[in-house]
């Protein structure tokens, strides 16, 4: 060792009478403004998702129920207990939260202050709490780590799907949307945190994250397996489903939610259907020997003769109309819901033995009667099939059509005059279907289009998907919302002259009931060849009416409990359209439930 | 700094260079210690800022990055290197670079502890830096299980209950529906 080594050290001591450098009280220290201290939590904003708990590495997050949130739609109701024996203050939950509620602040010291009732200095359990819900002095602080803008962990922009432009369908039925490749769907899928958040909101309650996972693990075949447990129409609604499960969607919090419908399709579109029994495991059903009958093949029909043929009973399906789908095939266009692929999903249901008597009306060609002789049960789903007028004068003429009855003649392949003018009375989803096929049809006839759609919603609150309003206007339609068609005008009986509108300032009154009202000096006049009404449908069950002991309620519904089963005859169940929805996935459904109170009741002591 | 560039794409092969975020080139883990001592001897890096690795697992590969600096021009150049990712509990295998630094002997240290990845005759490499009686997968390699040893190692405290959104949910909204017994 060297003399100046031993030496070294002594010389500090000149700086013995300096004033001190070091912080004299560096508990009272402030964390920086990035500090990761104790956790914040906006528990309004918070929907109880568990992304990080399921994230958290230590185990230190559990989601339990606190006082004063409610479990509703979107949201758990629970909320993050954060045990901080285990915390390491990574800050991963802060930065998979999906709402961006969580947060840290930058106060980093606490300690229990006082005695608790055994006497000790704190307990453990003091240092467990719901952040945000416990009034703790850094609830509000500002500072301290938030998640930084410039990245996320589930990427806010969904994975776009191909499609045709404009120009390329304007004139054309064929599918707009191309659906996605592999790689875009693993993409996608790949922005699910599994939460599960949807299931509750998706009238099936599909196993959304199982199937989301499935595509992400590249495992169609389980994949399949998931959606048929409650989907047997999964390429019908991974086209047109009205997707409310994306509506909930955790990461839609803080951008684009999942594309579940889309990733359903993927499945669907990606499974070959020569392998469909195989996957599912419905090579071989064993007979049960009973027998149930299904009126109408719609969402509701089908999903209802898939379960029960899955569970051994014989079924008939009866629909009047020559092929089966329902709405799916006679009321949704072929650009948004192309017949092969309804025929998959049907030509699968068929497949377990369904009989199909097409051409066959009941209450015409068989009575409900006749069913109830021939069958142990029979259930119900014959839908809104019925369009509802304006009851304008001249509402009957004979160029005044209904929406419904104009997309069935489309798919029935029979003629339809197209004009060149026309106006259609709704802002719907049904009067964007008949808007842009008539658009369509214009376009290859005239080379041009026009056609007016009108509705009393303002822009902004149409009760048609945006999407479908947004593309009715590339399409060459103009929408007119906010006006109520005020008279109809002819100028014989052969001809039309056009509709006339005013500016709709309110739809329902004080009570909540329908009744417009209109500023009528704010009027528009829309000329027209053909006028089109698109207000709503209702059902036809005098073919029940007729014949049977059914109790009805005071607005004409069918009194019956939560799987369908009609009081007074047991043996009869309903579901579909006619009773709840009106949508694809909320007829599968009610589809499903029946299937399964049908096996009760035929399985049940009690039954007549 | 171009003329630095183009004195090492002289002498060594540079396989890849980004100056994106700073100046990084790759070369093989054979030349990385060659070009360290030509940087500092001959460039005037004469400053080890750091030395790090990544774990690729993918491509089933560690990325080794070594930052230099040369505090009388106040610049900074990253040497990268990819080597073989070793199956646990075999060890990767690196070049020491202690006799170009002292101090990179404690990078090493660490490198070693917390990826597996040994540098052969660096002092005390075999040392615990920060873990203690650690005989299991280094903890930074990716096929560590964090939430897995947090399990195993620290139980959880009595009276702790979770519950799963999906089927509290379910419990709540829609518990009946389709269910009538």
């Amino acid at each position: 060792m060297r003399f100046k080594d031993v030496i070294y050290p002594f010389t500090t001591w000149k700086h013995i009478l300096n004033e001190p450098r070091t912080i004299k009280h560096p508990e009272d220290r402030e964390g920086s403004d990035r500090y990761r201290g104790f956790h914040t939590n906006d528990i309004q904003k918070c929907i109880g998702c568990g992304s990080c708990e399921e994230i958290c590495q230590n185990e230190a997050i559990d989601l339990v129920e606190v006082d004063g949130i409610e479990t509703t739609h979107g949201d758990s109701g629970l909320r993050p207990k954060v045990d901080y024996g285990r915390c390491c203050w990574c800050a991963l939950c802060v930065d998979v939260c999906t709402t961006n509620s969580l947060g840290m602040s930058n106060r980093f010291r606490w300690a229990v202050e006082g005695e608790n009732e055994l006497g000790e200095h704190g307990s453990p359990e003091d240092y467990r709490f719901v952040i945000g819900a416990q009034n703790k002095y850094w609830d509000n602080v500002k500072e301290g780590y938030k998640k930084p803008d410039s990245y996320d962990l589930t990427p806010s922009t969904a994975v776009e799907m191909d499609h045709l432009s404009p120009s390329e369908r304007s004139a054309s039925f064929v599918e707009m949307m191309k659906g996605y490749t592999r790689q875009q769907a693993q993409k996608e899928a790949d922005r699910c945190v599994e939460c599960g958040i949807c299931i509750a909101t998706c009238p099936a309650h599909m196993g959304i994250p199982a199937y989301i996972k499935a595509v992400r693990e590249d495992d169609l075949e389980e994949g399949l397996r998931v959606v048929y447990d409650s989907n047997p129409l999964p390429e019908v609604c991974g086209r047109v489903c009205t997707h409310k499960c994306e509506t909930v969607c955790a990461i839609g919090h803080k951008g684009d939610p999942v594309s579940i419908r889309w990733l359903k399709r993927y499945i669907a579109d990606h499974v070959p259907a020569e392998k469909y029994a195989e996957i599912l495991g419905t090579k071989q059903i064993e007979k049960n020997g009973k027998k149930v009958a299904v009126i109408g093949s719609g969402p509701a029909g089908l999903s209802a003769a898939h379960f029960l043929s899955t569970m051994g009973y014989a079924v008939t399906v009866l629909e009047a109309l020559p092929n089966a789908g329902g709405m799916m095939r006679y009321g949704i266009p072929e650009y948004r819901l192309p017949y092969d692929a309804l025929d998959k999903d049907i030509n699968y249901i068929q497949s377990l033995g369904v009989e199909f008597k097409t051409n066959c009306r009941v209450g015409t060609d068989v009575t409900i009667l006749d069913l109830k002789r021939d069958f142990d049960a029979v259930f119900a789903a014959t839908g809104l099939p019925l369009g509802r007028s304006t009851r304008l004068e001249n509402a009957d003429h004979k160029k005044v059509f209904q929406s419904i009855d104009l997309l069935r003649e489309i798919t029935l392949g029979n003629e339809i005059i197209v004009p060149e003018k026309i106006v259609v009375i709704g802002g719907g989803n049904v009067a964007m279907d008949i808007t842009r096929s008539l658009a369509r049809m214009q376009k290859q006839k005239f080379g041009v289009v026009n056609v007016t759609a009108t509705c009393l919603e303002p822009e902004g609150q149409m009760p048609a998907d945006d999407e479908e309003v947004i593309e009715a206007r590339e399409e060459g339609a103009v929408i007119t919302p906010g006006y109520g068609p005020q008279s109809i005008e002819i100028k014989d009986a052969d001809t039309l002259l056009g509709l006339r509108v005013a500016r709709c300032v309110r739809i329902f009154d004080e009570e909540g009931r329908f009744n417009p009202s209109f500023n009528t000096t704010d009027t528009r006049y829309y000329e027209a060849d053909m006028i089109v009404e698109s207000i709503g449908q209702s059902s036809d069950m005098s073919y029940l009416k007729s014949d049977l002991n059914i109790a009805f309620g005071p607005r004409g519904q069918m009194v019956m409990d939560a799987d369908g089963q009609v009081n007074g005859e047991p043996w009869l169940f309903v579901g579909g359209d006619m009773v709840k929805g009106p949508d694809v996935i909320t007829g599968i459904a009610t589809g499903h439930f029946a299937a399964m109170g049908i096996d009760r009741y035929l399985n049940s002591d009690d039954r007549d | 700094m171009e003329t630095v560039l183009k004195n090492v794409r002289d002498r060594y092969n540079v396989l890849h260079e980004t100056h994106t975020h700073g100046v990084f080139i790759t070369v093989s883990p054979n030349d990385v210690i060659g070009l360290l001592a030509y940087l500092k001897n001959v460039e005037g890096f004469t400053h080890l800022v750091l030395l790090t690795a990544v774990d690729w697992i993918e491509e089933n590969q560690f990325q080794l990055t070594w930052l230099v600096n040369n505090p009388v021009l106040k610049q900074e150049m990253g040497i990268r290197a990819f080597i073989e990712r070793s199956v646990w509990p075999e060890e990767s295998v690196m070049d020491s670079a202690h006799h170009l630094w002292p101090a990179a002997k404690t990078y090493q240290r660490e490198l070693h502890e917390m990826f597996g990845i040994d540098f052969p005759d660096s002092p005390e490499v075999n040392e615990p830096l920060i873990l203690e009686y650690w005989d299991q997968l280094p903890p930074y390699r990716r096929d560590f299980d964090t939430k897995k040893y947090s399990e195993e190692t620290y139980f959880p405290r009595e009276g702790r209950y979770t519950r799963d959104p999906k089927t509290h949910m379910e419990a709540k909204l829609y518990a009946r529906e389709g269910k009538k017994q």
